[in-house]
């Protein structure tokens, strides 16, 4: 009797628990209110090795993913650099401030139609989307990491005559990397946001257009699994970054 | 640091005054369906807040935005404190939640859409799916920093359980909820805007859309510097708050 309740207690079992509640409650709601064509987890799982080996889909996928990736490493690139300069150099900090914190505050959905008219509906749209979303919580978490750098690295640096530069490679780039990293973890979120929604809008193809098109035509439960596909795509770069920052970076405790 | 306070501010003004003239010039060498200068888009503005259309604009989209953002809050918050009192709950569901976190929320709007359709019901839903989740899961964070010493020390004074959550649970927790209160603000904007765009048009974001069809660049861009200041001003706030509750944490 008490082993019995032991394992009614382990963590593993009360999350799996949860688990199968939250699905019967979602599939008992849709099948006694909703109608037919609403998704639910039986029917999605039926549709789900259909919808992977689908060429379109994978098309779509693909298509997504790689504008997010690519979207990303620009991102990573310029915010880094913007970052770090402004993090080192006060008055480009000052200059840039305001424009840099009042374009990371807006809804990045708000200019979508203007790049769409700058850059037409096109996959360049949703590059600039995803850029745009990405790039300023990049750069104001690296300005944050490199002003944060500790006083008496610079100073070993500099007595040891490295020369600006190479304090700059060699002490405050490895410094600031784990509020780039943390920076960068909120810049996926947001990119995948920011593809999806330039898909909605410019119907390119992408895993956007595809739950768009698809849950116009009723068909919920193909449209849901782009969304699981968008879901593990997000958790899956979080877990990623996570263990980047503990395998190549030693020295960041919280990234 | 810069050493004069009257040199940092020449700088200030010398980038905001590159960024205005760099703006107008752009504005008048390009095609006008591509960009309207500064000073038109000023002029829309002062024109729209003339004829009162700003300020019917902007009220249905504050409206939007809080009504589904006080939903969020009003489930968010007590939720995450219920998590905290039974940690068994919290254990069961604190994965679920922070998948939910990491769900791009916007991908549900098709699904909302098709089931919903038109009105104002499916946007507030829209608003409240973006915020909620923030204010959740932090509040959820900050319930595992209450010490289990703390309620034990509460409950061997003979605290009842009222007594529990006003003197401990909430001044502990509140600090986080009010970090997630802060990225929910964010998030919620974009909610308002996605809302507007995607399911009935209205506010400030049909103002965008009405500008991009016809083409009337000065008025897209008009609202789009009326909803940056927008949450410009909401994350001030939100930012403030938090700094407030947060040398709560020092209690400690």
């Amino acid at each position: 009797m008490t082993e019995r309740v032991r394992l009614l207690d382990t963590p593993w079992f009360l999350k799996l628990a949860a688990g199968v509640a939250l699905l019967l409650v979602w599939e008992l709601a849709v099948r006694g209110l909703a109608p037919a064509y609403v998704a639910k987890p039986t029917m999605i799982v039926r549709v789900l090795a259909t919808v992977l080996s689908d060429a379109k889909f994978l098309s779509a996928a693909t298509a997504t993913l790689t504008a997010v990736a690519s979207g990303l490493a620009l991102s990573v690139l310029a915010g880094a650099a913007v970052g770090m300069t402004m993090g080192r150099v006060p008055w480009v900090e000052l200059a840039l401030r305001y424009y840099v914190n009042s374009l990371f505050a807006t809804p990045m959905i708000a200019i979508l139609p203007l790049l769409t008219l700058w850059f037409g509906y096109t996959g360049d749209a949703r590059l600039a989307t995803i850029v745009f979303a990405a790039f300023f919580s990049i750069t104001v978490n690296t300005c944050d990491g490199a002003r944060a750098v500790p006083h008496e690295y610079l100073e070993v640096a500099r007595s040891f005559r490295a020369p600006a530069w190479k304090s700059l490679i060699d002490v405050v780039l490895p410094a600031s990397m784990p509020y780039l990293l943390a920076g960068l973890r909120l810049a996926a979120g947001r990119a995948l946001i920011g593809a999806t929604v330039a898909e909605f809008f410019t119907s390119i193809n992408g895993l956007g257009y595809y739950i768009l098109f698809n849950s116009r035509t009723f068909r919920h439960n193909e449209a849901f699994v782009a969304v699981i596909v968008l879901v593990a795509a997000g958790v899956g770069f979080e877990v990623l970054v996570g263990w980047a920052a503990r395998r190549f970076m030693p020295w960041s405790r919280r990234a | 640091m810069l050493a004069s306070r009257w040199l940092r501010l020449a700088v200030v003004a010398a980038s905001i005054a590159a960024g205005a003239a760099l703006w107008e010039w752009v504005g008048h060498r390009t095609s006008g369906a591509f960009m309207a200068p500064l000073s038109a888009t000023l002029t829309r503005i002062g024109q729209l807040a003339a004829s009162g259309e700003l300020f019917g604009r902007a009220g249905s989209s504050l409206a939007l935005f809080f009504s589904g953002f006080a939903l969020a809050l009003l489930v968010g918050a007590p939720l995450g404190l219920l998590l905290a009192r039974v940690p068994r709950l919290r254990i069961a569901l604190e994965n679920y939640a922070m998948v939910l976190y990491a769900t791009p929320m916007v991908a549900l709007i098709p699904f909302i859409l098709s089931i919903m359709g038109f009105g104002f019901g499916p946007k507030v839903l829209v608003v409240f799916l973006f915020a909620v989740f923030p204010v959740l899961y932090n509040t959820i964070e900050g319930a595992r920093s209450v010490k289990p010493e703390l309620i034990e020390v509460a409950q061997s004074f003979r605290s009842g359980e009222w007594q529990l959550w006003r003197d401990v649970m909430i001044p502990y927790t509140l600090p986080y909820t009010m970090t997630g209160v802060r990225l929910a603000i964010g998030r919620g904007l974009v909610g308002m805007v996605s809302a507007e765009f995607f399911l009935s048009p209205s506010g400030l974001g049909e103002e965008i859309m009405m500008g991009s069809q016809n083409f009337d660049t000065s008025l897209m861009l008009a609202a789009i510097l009326v909803i940056i200041v927008l949450g410009v001003a909401l994350i001030d706030i939100g930012r403030a708050l938090e700094n407030h509750f947060a040398r709560w944490r020092g209690l400690s």
